[in-house]
C-alpha cells in the first residue's frame, strides 16, 4: 500500500513539472515580457531593456522557469508585478476563505444529494421535483444563481448581505451571514451532480441480491435505503468530492466574483485582468499540485472503502 | 424517442432558440449595438426590457445575444467532438500502445478545473471567437475522448465484432460498419451536452471579463455589466442570466435523454 501511494506520487512529479513548465513557457512567450506593464505604455526601450536585464526577463524561457522553480520550491514565489507584493503573503490569506467556503458547499452538496435521493418514495411527482432540482443546479449558470440570490435576499428583501466577506474575528453570525449565499450558489451545481453520480450508482445497488434479502427479512424500505443502499452507493460521490475538492483549490472562480470574496478565485481573476504573472503562475501551480495530489488521494481512499478494488 | 418529455422539452427548447438566433433581425426592435442618450432605462413600453448603460435596447441584445452564444457553443462542441471522438475511438478499439498513450494525458486533463484552464489560455490567446471556439474544444476533447474510448471497448467485446474479424473484416471496416454506428448516438447525445457545457463556460468567461469583446452583444458581458445595476434594473442581468440558462437547458435535456 505505500509503496502503491509513493509510485503514484513519483508518477505525479513529472505531471505537475510537465505542465507548470508548458504554463511557464507559454505565459513567458505569449504575454511576453510585462516590462510595458511595469512601466506604462510609453517606456523607452531602453528603459524595458534595463528592466528586463535586471528582473532577468531577457533570460531564455527554460533558465527563467528552473529559476522560478527552485525559489517556489522554497517558499518565494516571486513579487506581483501589480502590487509589488510578496506573492505568498497574497495567496496565504486568500486560502481559508476558498477552503471555508468549498468546505461548506461539499458539505451541504453531498448531504442534501445523498439524503434527498435516498428518501424511498414511489411517488412520481416528488421523484420528478428532486430529479428537476438536480437538472437545475447542474444547467443554470453560477453567475446567474448568484446574483438571483442577491436580488432576492439581499436587494429585495434585505435579508443578507450581498458581497463581501466578514472574518471569524468579526463574529460568527456576521461570517456566517456572509457565507450563505455563496455556499448556496456553488452548492447547487455540486449537488446536481452528486446526485446524478449518486443516482446511478444507486440503481446498480439496488438489483443486488442483499438488497433484496434485506426486504424479505421484513426491514422497512426506509431501513433498507439508508442502511444498506446508502452506505453502498455514496462510495463514487466520495471520490467525487475528493476530485471537486482539488479543482476547487483554484477557488469557485465564478462565485468569488460575484460575491467579492476575499479568495484564491477571485484573486486569480484579477492577476488575470492585469497579466501579473507570479501571482498566476502560483496559482496555476498550486491547482495543478492539488489537483494530482486529490487524484491520488481519491483512487485511494477508493481501495479503502471498496476492498474488492486491489491496488496495482 | 419522440415521446421522452425531456428530449420533448430540449429540442422544443434547442428550436426556439436557433429560431431567434436566426430570426433576431426580423425579432429585435432595435439595433443591438445602438446606443441612444436614453441611458439605464427601466423597462418600458418603448424599450420592453429598458436600455443599458450605453442606451442601447436591452431586449433587442438580448434577442442578438442568442447568435453568439450558438455560435461559441457549437463551434466549441463540434471541435471536441472532432477531436476527442477519434482519439476515444483509436484508444478504445485498437487498444494497446494507442490507448496507453492516450489514457493518462485524457485523465489528466478531465480532472484540471475547465474554467481555470480556459481562463489561462484565454488570456494568453486573446479573446476573439475563433479563438474561444478553439480553446473550450480544447478544453472539452479529453472528456469526449474518455466517453467514446468507454464506448467503443464496450461495444468491441461483442460477439458481431469477433464474427467480423473472423470473416476477415480490416479494421477500417469494422469501425466503419460495425463500431461507429453503435456508438453514434451516444456521440450525439454528448455533443449536445457539451455544447451545453461550452455555453455555460463561455458566459462565465465572459462575465469575468474574457469573453467576446464589446460590443457585441453576448449574454455573459451583458449579465456582467447589468450586475453594478442590479438594484436598478434587474432585467438588465437576470434576462441574459435566464436566457443562458435556459439554452443550457435545452441542449442538457436534449443530450441527457438518449440515456
Amino acid at each position: 500500500m505505500l509503496s502503491f501511494i509513493i509510485r503514484r506520487l513519483l508518477l505525479g512529479i513529472p505531471t505537475v513539472l510537465a505542465i507548470t513548465g508548458l504554463l511557464f513557457f507559454c505565459v513567458t512567450t505569449l504575454l511576453g515580457s510585462p516590462a510595458t506593464m511595469m512601466l506604462g505604455e510609453n517606456a523607452t526601450p531602453q528603459a524595458i531593456a534595463d528592466l528586463n536585464a535586471r528582473h532577468g526577463f531577457d533570460r531564455p524561457a527554460h533558465v527563467q522557469y528552473v529559476d522560478w522553480l527552485a525559489r517556489a520550491l522554497h517558499g518565494d514565489l516571486g513579487r506581483s508585478f501589480a502590487t509589488q507584493q510578496p506573492v505568498a503573503a497574497m495567496v496565504f490569506p486568500a486560502f481559508p476563505v476558498t477552503l471555508e467556503l468549498a468546505f461548506w458547499s461539499m458539505l451541504v452538496a453531498g448531504t442534501l444529494a445523498i439524503v434527498l435521493n435516498s428518501v424511498p418514495t414511489g411517488r412520481r411527482a416528488i421523484v420528478a421535483a428532486i430529479t428537476g432540482l438536480n437538472i437545475l443546479g447542474v444547467t443554470v449558470p453560477n453567475f446567474m444563481l448568484g446574483i438571483s440570490l442577491i436580488f432576492l435576499f439581499a436587494v429585495s428583501f434585505g435579508w443578507l448581505p450581498s458581497t463581501g466577506w466578514a472574518p471569524w474575528s468579526e463574529g460568527a453570525i456576521a461570517h456566517m451571514k456572509h457565507l450563505i449565499l455563496p455556499v448556496a450558489t456553488l452548492s447547487a451545481y455540486y449537488f446536481g451532480a452528486f446526485s446524478m453520480v449518486f443516482r446511478a450508482e444507486q440503481r446498480d445497488v439496488y438489483r443486488k441480491l442483499y438488497i433484496q434479502v434485506a426486504r424479505s427479512k421484513g426491514l422497512s424500505e426506509w431501513k433498507v435505503a439508508f442502511k444498506h443502499v446508502m452506505p453502498n452507493a455514496v462510495l463514487p460521490v466520495v471520490t467525487f468530492i475528493g476530485l471537486a475538492m482539488g479543482q476547487l483549490t483554484g477557488g469557485a472562480v465564478v462565485t468569488e466574483t460575484v460575491f467579492s470574496m476575499p479568495g484564491v478565485g477571485r484573486l486569480f481573476v484579477a492577476s488575470i485582468a492585469t497579466h501579473d504573472f507570479p501571482v498566476m503562475l502560483a496559482i496555476s501551480m498550486m491547482v495543478v499540485v492539488a489537483v494530482v495530489l486529490m487524484n491520488i488521494l481519491a483512487d485511494f481512499v477508493y481501495t479503502l472503502i471498496n476492498p474488492q478494488i486491489r491496488l496495482e | 424517442m419522440l415521446t421522452n418529455w425531456r428530449f420533448l422539452a430540449g429540442a422544443t427548447i434547442v428550436t426556439a432558440v436557433i429560431t431567434v438566433a436566426i430570426a433576431a433581425p426580423l425579432l429585435a426592435p432595435y439595433e443591438p449595438n445602438k446606443s441612444s442618450i436614453l441611458l439605464l432605462q427601466p423597462p418600458s413600453a418603448q424599450h420592453w426590457l429598458g436600455t443599458d448603460e450605453l442606451g442601447r435596447d436591452i431586449l433587442s441584445r438580448l434577442i442578438y445575444g442568442a447568435r453568439t452564444s450558438l455560435v461559441i457553443g457549437v463551434g466549441a462542441a463540434l471541435v471536441a467532438v472532432l477531436i476527442g471522438a477519434p482519439i476515444g475511438l483509436a484508444a478504445g478499439y485498437f487498444r494497446g500502445r494507442i490507448d496507453l498513450m492516450i489514457v493518462p494525458v485524457v485523465d489528466l486533463f478531465v480532472a484540471l478545473p475547465a474554467l481555470i484552464l480556459a481562463l489561462i489560455i484565454t488570456v494568453m490567446v486573446g479573446p476573439s471567437y475563433k479563438n474561444l471556439i478553439l480553446v473550450l474544444g480544447f478544453v472539452m476533447w479529453p472528456a469526449m475522448a474518455r466517453l467514446v474510448r468507454g464506448q467503443a471497448l464496450a461495444v468491441r467485446e461483442a460477439t458481431f465484432i469477433e464474427a467480423a474479424v473472423a470473416a476477415g473484416g480490416t479494421s477500417a471496416w469494422i469501425i466503419r460498419r460495425h463500431i461507429w454506428p453503435n456508438i453514434m448516438g451516444l456521440v450525439a447525445a454528448q455533443f449536445a451536452i457539451a455544447v451545453s457545457l461550452a455555453t455555460i463556460t463561455a458566459a462565465s468567461l465572459s462575465f469575468l471579463g474574457l469573453g467576446i469583446p464589446p460590443p457585441t452583444a453576448d449574454w455573459g458581458g451583458m449579465v456582467r455589466s447589468g450586475f453594478e445595476f442590479l438594484a436598478l434594473n434587474p432585467a438588465m442581468s437576470l434576462a441574459p442570466g435566464a436566457a443562458t440558462a435556459i439554452t443550457v437547458m435545452g441542449f442538457y435535456l436534449g443530450g441527457s435523454a438518449v440515456e
